[in-house]
């Protein structure tokens, strides 16, 4: 028995080391690229210029006219529009070199680039524009959240050069929907499948973009390089290696070790990594302009906050510098208007609320909310003024201000119950209309200014829900309405400044701070800008000092 | 012997059953649409329009009875359906990542043992003395640092500060160390101290005074006798810290970004990705199953003591 005992015990051993062997020897071969390794082994025969960056998450299947997994600045490499989204709201010809709208406002004609060709060498042309256009309107549904695709009539290939689209009622935001990242960019015939649907899948990424695909290997590394046949000018670098790494420190610790040249993004760091970073002087870091508002939903459908003033209290009542200095050190910026000054049409004078106490005071016992001797909270009726703000307990920064404002509006005597929710439960409470205070925040360049007015108007998200309380609710929807039909410059101008403003007095959408991007580079990395469009790659005129 | 493998084979199934109804029922009772959850992974909003078309598309506007043994039909034949996220099959998913993770455990399993056997059984031996106070030291490290923390550690000094290991990543030999050592260093601490007491228990027994009486070499005592069978003990630990391994190994495959199966089912969970979920439940069950049937082989071999009788009696 002793005999056998051992050897079974002596088997088991031997299979456990030859499987482990066996797996280590397999997966031997498959080194991710890293930058380190990469720049030793070629240093003596190219000067190759590559740089290294982390993405939380795998690239996903870069299928042009889908959405997760597939990440929006990978796709943005491949893949272009019609019409690109540049600094303050300039829409700059891409595929198309020219565009011309209709007087009504419906049919819109675009004379495509003559010389630009996909990276299988095939041509690009207004016969694949088109297959493209048809591809997405198979499934309207899954696109339904575009403005343009909603109101899309139809689509004809004019002539080799020239693709016309139609639409059922003029829509002035249709040329910015388009220079989007998804699902209106351009797949070669060699990637469509055979029903051409691509909404099941594509056979490979063929785009007419800067960069080509060239390695990939799901959730750990994907290798990008220079088109060859890449119509415009050809980027600096050659090669871009994208890991997947989806810890936030270990991504720090990967950029210190040297493995990484770039980290970028939203979020993709803590604050204090960045601050660390920053502050050893070892590496440049930057904050791009703001990207999007955050802000706090009030619910005007709530009996309490249904009442101008006790909106204002709230919303003078914390001192909002402070708030977004301390819990975002400083990556975050105080924001005054619901909507930051870097989008078309939302460069308007209005006027902020200043952190005032006293006023907030003011308001709340106006609007007779009074505090009892030896009481907390006030009261109005024999009911006490308690509110509840949801927040993503997720997200540590909501946390952190939910907190703040917890404790800075007890002071003027409001009770704040704060409840931490799954982001799922988040959103279907909001929808539902089923809270008092919740954050939220709009959607950046370029679905902004016009995504952000529809919701106001369109329910189904929850902010024209919170917003339904208002007086003038339906003036400023039928305000919203008429913009996005117009086909005057002028008058959306003052349109969108009568509808901002109001929003604003309103105070029930309280703006908080600008969100950022960060980057963090390796002091080799050179000529580094943000992109105007949130969505899109940075890689645009990036180089490296040898 | 094969009919009692049979009888345990057999008795997985109403366990997998029982597995897969409660994962049924919580995602049932869970306030999460699975359909709108599909959505909203896949950056689509919601409409009532596609809402339905979804739920149609999931069977999730069938009665109950009917959505369970769809899901236990298909189960069966190891269709986990389409995951929310990559909109890929299930199972191909899994089967693509569990290499990464099983030689993850397995190499963790293996360092443990390497470590932890030579050294609880020495510190046995030699109690109190400077081997014993490392071994307590090391059990006490091991197990209260948690995991995350220790990874971090350890990459900051050996990755970054010393160079010697990569950061991140899987490919190499250099790539397993540090997650090997994260993972193996809690088991360690663990079979150290179980060992040990196990030894010290033994050395009590009569048998090994009536050994010694009969002049048998302390060494042989030792290695042939008393650690036979105090290693019982660990033998049975390693079983169920094997099936934790492969399923729980979530932690240092985000930290180090191993590409398994763990840091797949982090995602799923924060994705309400309910397929994935569905078959992590499955499989977690089926492990641990094999795990114990597989640790009760290895322990019935080990002491004749315990008989199959006495086993399927229980």
């Amino acid at each position: 028995m002793i005999r056998t005992t051992k050897k079974t015990l002596l088997s088991i051993a031997a299979t456990i080391f030859l499987v482990s062997t066996v797996l280590m020897a397999c997966t031997k071969q498959e080194a991710a690229p890293s930058a380190s390794n990469g720049t030793a082994e070629n240093a003596a025969v190219t000067t190759e210029k590559a740089i290294t960056l982390s993405w939380p998450r795998d690239i996903g299947t870069m299928n042009p006219h889908t959405y997760n997994p597939s990440q929006l600045f990978a796709q943005s490499m491949i893949y272009e529009p019609l019409v690109s989204y540049k600094a303050g709201g300039k829409l700059e010809p891409m595929l198309a070199e020219s565009w011309t709208i209709s007087e009504d406002g419906k049919e819109y004609t675009f004379k495509l680039r003559q010389n630009v060709k996909f990276s299988d060498g095939t041509s690009f042309n207004a016969a694949i524009v088109k297959k493209n256009f048809d591809a997405v309107m198979k499934n309207p549904n899954l696109h339904s959240w575009l403005g343009v695709i909603n109101v899309l009539d139809k689509t004809e290939a004019v002539d080799e050069y020239t693709f016309k689209m139609t639409l059922k009622q003029a829509y002035y935001p249709a040329i910015q929907d388009l220079s989007l990242v998804r699902p209106v960019r351009f797949l070669g015939e060699a990637g469509f499948p055979d029903d051409g649907d691509t909404s099941k899948g594509i056979k490979k990424p063929v785009g007419t973009g800067p960069w080509l695909l060239v390695e990939y290997k799901k959730d750990e590394y994907a290798v990008f390089t220079r088109n060859p046949n890449y119509w415009g000018e050809s980027p600096k670098i050659d090669k871009i290696t994208v890991k997947i790494i989806p810890d936030p420190e270990t991504r720090v610790l990967a950029f210190e070790k040297g493995d990484l040249d770039l980290i970028y993004g939203e979020g993709v760091i803590s604050m204090d990594a960045f601050k660390q970073l920053k502050e050893s002087g070892k590496y440049t870091t930057q904050l791009s302009e703001p990207v999007a508002t955050r802000s706090l939903l009030l619910n005007t459908t709530n009996d309490k906050l249904s009442d101008l003033r006790v909106r204002l209290a709230l919303q003078s009542g914390f001192n909002k510098q402070a708030m977004v200095e301390g819990i975002t050190l400083g990556l975050e910026e105080k924001a005054d208007t619901i909507l930051s000054k870097n989008f078309p049409y939302t460069d308007i004078d209005v006027q902020p609320v200043a952190y005032n106490t006293d006023q907030a005071t003011a308001y709340l016992d106006e609007a007779g909310w009074k505090l009892s001797a030896g009481k907390a909270v006030r009261e109005k009726d024999g009911q006490a003024l308690e509110l509840e703000l949801i927040f993503d307990k997720t997200d540590p920064i909501q946390k952190a201000m939910a907190e703040t404002m917890q404790a800075e509006w007890s002071a003027i005597g409001v009770k704040l119950n704060i409840t931490g929710l799954e982001l799922t439960t988040q959103i279907e409470r909001r929808k539902a209309g089923n809270y008092d205070l919740d954050f939220w925040s709009n959607y950046g360049a370029p679905y902004d200014p016009h995504s952000f007015i529809n919701v106001v108007a369109e329910k189904g998200w929850g902010v024209a829900e919170a917003n339904a309380g208002l007086p003038m609710k339906q003036e400023l929807d039928q305000q919203i309405h008429e913009v996005l039909s117009s086909t005057d410059e002028t008058k959306r101008q003052q349109l969108y400044s009568s509808i901002l403003l109001t929003l604003q007095e309103q105070s029930a959408i309280v703006p908080i701070s600008y969100i950022k991007k960060t980057v963090v580079f390796q002091n080799k990395v050179t000529d580094f800008a943000f992109p105007a469009n949130r969505d899109e790659n940075p890689f645009e005129g990036i180089n490296i000092s040898q | 012997m094969i009919s009692y493998i049979g009888k345990r084979l057999l008795a997985i199934v109403p366990i997998i059953l029982f597995a897969i109804l409660i994962t049924f029922v919580l995602i049932h009772v869970s306030p999460v649409d699975p359909a709108e959850a599909y959505l909203t992974a896949a950056h689509i909003h919601p409409t009532e329009e596609l809402l339905a078309e979804k739920r149609h598309e999931f069977g999730l506007d069938q009665p109950l009875l009917v959505q369970y043994w769809h899901t236990v039909v298909k189960m069966a034949q190891l269709d986990f359906g389409l995951s929310f996220m990559t909109n890929e099959p299930v199972w191909e998913d899994v089967v693509s990542k569990m290499p990464a993770t099983v030689q993850l455990a397995v190499s963790s399993i293996l360092f443990a043992m390497l470590v932890s056997i030579p050294l609880g059984f020495l510190s046995a031996i030699y109690k109190n003395s400077v081997i014993d106070y490392f071994s307590r030291g090391l059990s006490y490290f091991g197990a209260s640092i948690p995991q995350f923390w220790l990874g971090y550690l350890l990459m900051f000094f050996f990755a970054v500060k010393l160079d010697l290991l990569p950061v991140e990543g899987k490919g190499t030999w250099e790539h397993l160390v540090l997650p090997t050592l994260t993972l193996s260093l809690a088991l360690i601490a663990i079979y150290t101290r179980l060992l040990r007491a196990s030894v010290l228990e033994q050395l009590q027994e009569s048998y090994v005074i009536y050994a010694k009486t009969r002049g048998i070499k302390q060494r042989i005592i030792m290695v042939k006798h008393v650690l036979k069978i105090a290693i019982s003990p660990v033998i049975t630990g390693l079983g169920m810290n094997f099936g934790k391994l492969l399923t729980g190994t979530i932690i240092v495959e985000q930290v180090f970004s191993w590409p398994g199966f763990g840091r797949y089912f982090v995602d799923a969970i924060f994705n309400r990705d309910i397929p994935v979920i569905q078959c992590y439940v499955f499989l977690a069950a089926c492990l641990f199953i094999i795990c114990n049937l597989i640790v009760d082989l290895v322990q019935l071999y080990m002491d004749p003591r315990i008989s199959l009788k006495g086993r399927t009696d229980q």
